[in-house]
């Protein structure tokens, strides 16, 4: 069980910058996801920690040891790719003792330990089948075991469950967290699916153009995200923009919205962002923020009713509202949206 | 206990010390490259750079001649003035071979696209290219048996009409294009098919629902977007068969005087290496012009 | 218009063929002349046995197939690893250059072969046609383990990478096995090629020391006898086996993972 560290990690291609100076820690033991649309750097700064790509400058640690210097054979990573990578040629046995075999561990010993981590990823005894003979889902799991088993001090998956279909991504996530807090081992998750994110980790951290945006516990970057871009990447966001008034906001239509997040200095510009979740169709008066809207449309979609709103401004909003009567509203009606000022996040832009 | 082993390695991490050290990648790409490239150079580079030399000198350096430079290799064509004629037989003769290549070995590959699925086209398509890859000496032969008097071209009119005489027509011209179309048909059959099979069914289907017949299809559609094909298997038909000089000489006999066979005479009879080289960089000349004026659709057309 | 196609097909096919079976069969007609009625005899094969020039150029032929298919296939499997697999300047245009051997039509490159061999001192012979051979067989092997390597993922190696190969091992346990099908297969490519090589080996060719298209070519320019027939066949049945062998490896390989 290690850390790893990276500090002032920057890469660029050509002219264009594709990491920009990140430095952070993945603590001992924790599940991180790089988290981020493609082009935002997330496969980049993991294959710079794997040790494929060489960054331009800045250094990764790995344990105590500075590995910048050392190629990725010598850095005992254990690696998962979204296409699975299994040798094709060799048995699923051999493909699993591969990384045994190259620390100089061979023969019982080797068998014993390809079997218990076939155990692990619940596949016993297909060690004679050959990848070809295994569905998508299994191929995966022994991707996994050929990873873990060599006990590597970081494992990094790059996308590994892109590729499966729902159900089936599921289940893998489930087992991929069981194997994790069992084996303890510290991993770096690649994926632009927000909701594997946030089910999976101990800390999301949000990558656009190069840069982490934001870091943390899931429950943090989503109720109060940082900036305008983690605020629209991670789940849906409602932006009202107005100026700071008194420790309050004063939108372009005179009405004024509160917010329990720190406001800058009255009379600047300040972005507000509340999420559709937390709005509610009210009547009558209300404890917090309130504004008035017609509805544009009403999307049905089963457990959620999903609502496209015009304020008499022009300005845009959604509200996600739980299906506990069915379908209500419709178009062109006229409704009051009610929300808490705790629910309202000022933004970076 | 049990894991001691492991645990350690993990720590040494895999390979030990020696998986520090890294040869730099040029050293490596070098030893790989120069066997093959140093090769090409003695047995490809060095010869045509040689035979360029050559092409200036006055006579054949034999022993103790003196070497003499000069440019009249190059004016042969004003010298000798029949050697315009012969070349311009060797480019009517490329030309009639390439274009009846471009429409059988289209036709053919549309019908292949059109015609055969799965097992059949695999199974025709290897039968149309496994002569291609076979001796073109020995294919130019068999069009002797045919072509010749009372070849098999005479059996089979003897058989309906016992009295007619011989359309055997070896020794012409006609056989010459013959043997050169037969030898290099399977050649625009591929290329054509490889650009034919790209094209999306759904083009064609679209085109018939809007009211298209099978001509205006073939024409307007097919023949266009397999433009790149036809391109690239007329450049590499027309260019070996303008410095051919085996089918002219097996099937031309007499008349089969080509800018190939001219040239393979002056190494062979006249013993004139200078003309014959001077020849031959006019002709790589033409190939290489018509090369750079293709280049960009051949390098699609060919893309395999 | 399907069958409209086939038959269109099955003429083309007969116009291909034809020739070669009339020829095949008149290797089996008694009459030296070629004339018909057609009556059986194996004779000229039998002929063909007792033909010390033929068969030496047969032998010959045979030699320095086996030689060029083992010389051009190590050579170019190296040129096409490194084509294949690394980015460096310079590389599109070492591609090109593997061009002229098979693009400048043989008459020029054998002529320019003959000129540089007499100049050089190398002369002609054995190791001229071998030179010549190994030279334009090369781009045929780089052609075809080139297209063996795209279809192996790049993935496979940085896994191997990852679990601790350096990227020599990588090669030689992962990339490598799984480039045996594309080799074995340019490697016959490059036996037929130079079986069948008639133009370059005539240039370079000794009385002493011929190949077989040569001898055939030779016998024919002096007219044409039925043991020309017979000789042609057996070639040629020859090389489409080795063409055929071919065409049954390069397609059933699939090493690339289901999905």
């Amino acid at each position: 069980m290690t850390n790893v560290k990276v500090n002032s990690v920057a890469k660029t291609y050509g002219t264009t910058p594709v990491l920009a100076d990140i430095t952070t820690e993945f603590t001992e033991g924790s599940f991180t996801s790089l988290l981020g649309p493609s082009g935002s750097g997330k496969t980049t700064l993991l294959r710079i920690v794997a040790g494929f790509i060489k960054p331009d400058h800045g250094m990764v640690m790995i344990g105590n040891n500075d590995v910048t210097d050392v190629p990725v054979w010598g850095r005992n990573i254990g690696m998962m790719f979204q296409s699975y990578a299994l040798f094709p040629h060799m048995t699923i046995a051999q493909n699993v003792a591969f990384g045994l075999e190259r620390r100089g561990i061979r023969g019982a010993q080797a068998r014993k330990e390809v079997d218990r981590a076939l155990e692990m990823v619940r596949l016993p005894g297909f060690g004679d089948r050959t990848p070809k003979q295994l569905s998508g889902g299994q191929q995966q799991r022994v991707a996994l075991a050929r990873a873990i088993v060599i006990k590597p001090s970081v494992l990094l998956l790059d996308e590994p469950l892109s590729a499966l279909d729902r159900s089936l991504r599921q289940e893998m996530q489930v087992e991929l967290l069981r194997i994790q807090r069992e084996s303890g081992l510290t991993t770096i998750f690649v994926t632009h699916d927000q909701e594997e994110a946030l089910t999976l980790s101990d800390k999301v951290a949000i990558l656009d153009k190069g840069r982490i945006v934001q870091i943390g516990e899931p429950q943090t970057v989503y109720e109060k995200p940082l900036t305008r871009f983690a605020a629209e990447f991670l789940g849906d966001s409602n932006f009202l923009s107005g100026t700071v008034e008194n420790g309050a906001v004063r939108l372009a239509d005179g009405s004024l919205v509160r917010s329990t997040s720190p406001l800058p200095a009255s009379g600047s510009r300040v972005t507000l962002a509340v999420r559709p979740e937390k709005m509610a169709i009210v009547s009558g008066d209300v404890d917090g923020n309130a504004m008035k809207a017609r509805i544009t449309t009403v999307i049905y979609a089963g457990p959620v009713l999903s609502y496209h709103l015009e304020t008499a401004d022009g300005l845009p909003l959604k509200l996600f509202a739980q299906n506990r009567d069915g379908v209500v509203l419709k178009q062109g009606d006229e409704i009051t949206l009610g929300w808490s000022a705790d629910h309202t996040v000022a933004v970076a832009d | 206990m049990q894991n001691d082993q492991l645990t350690l390695a993990s720590a040494r991490g895999p390979s030990g010390p020696r998986s520090r050290r890294v040869l730099p990648a040029w050293v490596s790409t070098t030893a790989l490259l120069l066997p093959t490239y140093g090769w090409l150079t003695i047995a490809v580079f060095l010869p045509l750079i040689t035979m360029f030399v050559f092409s200036f000198l006055s006579a054949t350096p034999m022993g103790k001649a003196p070497i003499v430079f000069t440019l009249k290799q190059y004016r042969a064509f004003i010298d000798q003035p029949y050697l315009v004629g012969i070349g311009i037989t060797s480019l009517l003769i490329g030309f009639w071979t390439t274009l009846f290549c471009a429409v059988l070995g289209f036709l053919a590959a549309v019908a292949l696209v059109r015609s055969a699925f799965g097992k059949t086209r695999e199974m025709l398509l290897i039968l149309i290219l496994l002569p291609f890859w076979t001796n073109g000496l020995v294919r130019v032969f068999s069009w002797t048996m045919v072509l010749r008097e009372n070849g098999f071209l005479d059996s089979l009119l003897h058989m309906v009409a016992p009295d007619a005489g011989s359309i055997g027509f070896l020794y012409t011209r006609y056989a010459i294009v013959v043997g050169l179309v037969h030898g290099y048909l399977p050649y625009m059959i591929l290329t054509c098919y490889i650009a034919l099979v790209t094209i999306d069914d759904a083009i064609i289907e679209a085109a018939s629902s809007l009211g298209a017949r099978w001509w205006t299809i073939l024409f307007k559609i097919l023949v266009p977007l397999a433009a790149p094909g036809l391109i690239s298997g007329a450049v590499l038909i027309f260019i070996p068969v303008i410095g051919s000089f085996m089918e002219p000489r097996i099937l031309g006999g007499r008349v089969g005087v080509t800018m190939g066979t001219v040239i393979e005479d002056q190494f062979t009879q006249a013993f004139n290496w200078p003309l014959g080289a001077s020849l031959s960089f006019t002709l790589l000349a033409v190939v290489l012009a018509i090369f750079a004026t293709f280049s960009g659709v051949l390098r699609r057309g060919t893309a395999a | 218009m399907t069958s409209l196609g086939r038959f269109y097909l099955i003429v083309i096919l007969i116009f291909l063929y034809t020739p070669i079976l009339v020829m095949m069969a008149m290797g089996f007609n008694a009459s030296p002349l070629y004339e018909l009625p057609f009556s059986f005899s194996t004779q000229w094969y039998e002929a063909l046995w007792s033909n010390k020039v033929l068969l030496t150029a047969g032998m010959n032929s045979i030699i320095i197939a086996l030689i060029t298919a083992v010389l051009a296939t190590m050579l170019g499997t190296m040129a096409s690893v490194a084509l294949s697999r690394r980015t460096f300047r310079g590389r599109s245009l070492l591609q090109l250059m593997l061009l002229p051997p098979i693009a400048i039509p043989w008459l020029i490159t054998g002529t320019a072969m003959l000129i540089f061999f007499y100049w050089s001192g190398i002369g002609r012979g054995m190791h001229a046609l071998l030179i010549g051979h190994v030279a334009l067989a090369i781009p045929y092997v780089v052609l075809v383990v080139g297209t063996g390597f795209k279809t192996i993922r790049a993935d496979l190696e940085e896994a191997a990478m990852s679990l601790g190969s350096t990227p020599v091992h990588a090669f030689f346990s992962v990339t490598l096995p799984l480039l045996y099908p594309s080799i074995l297969g340019a490697a016959l490519f490059a036996f037929a090629v130079s079986l069948d090589q008639f133009v370059i080996s005539y240039f370079l060719a000794t009385p002493g020391y011929t190949t077989l298209p040569v001898q055939i070519y030779s016998s024919i320019r002096k007219g044409f006898t039925p043991e020309i027939n017979a000789i042609s066949t057996v070639l040629l049945l020859g090389s489409m086996t080795v063409i055929l062998i071919f065409a049954r490896f390069a397609k059933p390989g699939d090493t690339s993972d289901k999905r």
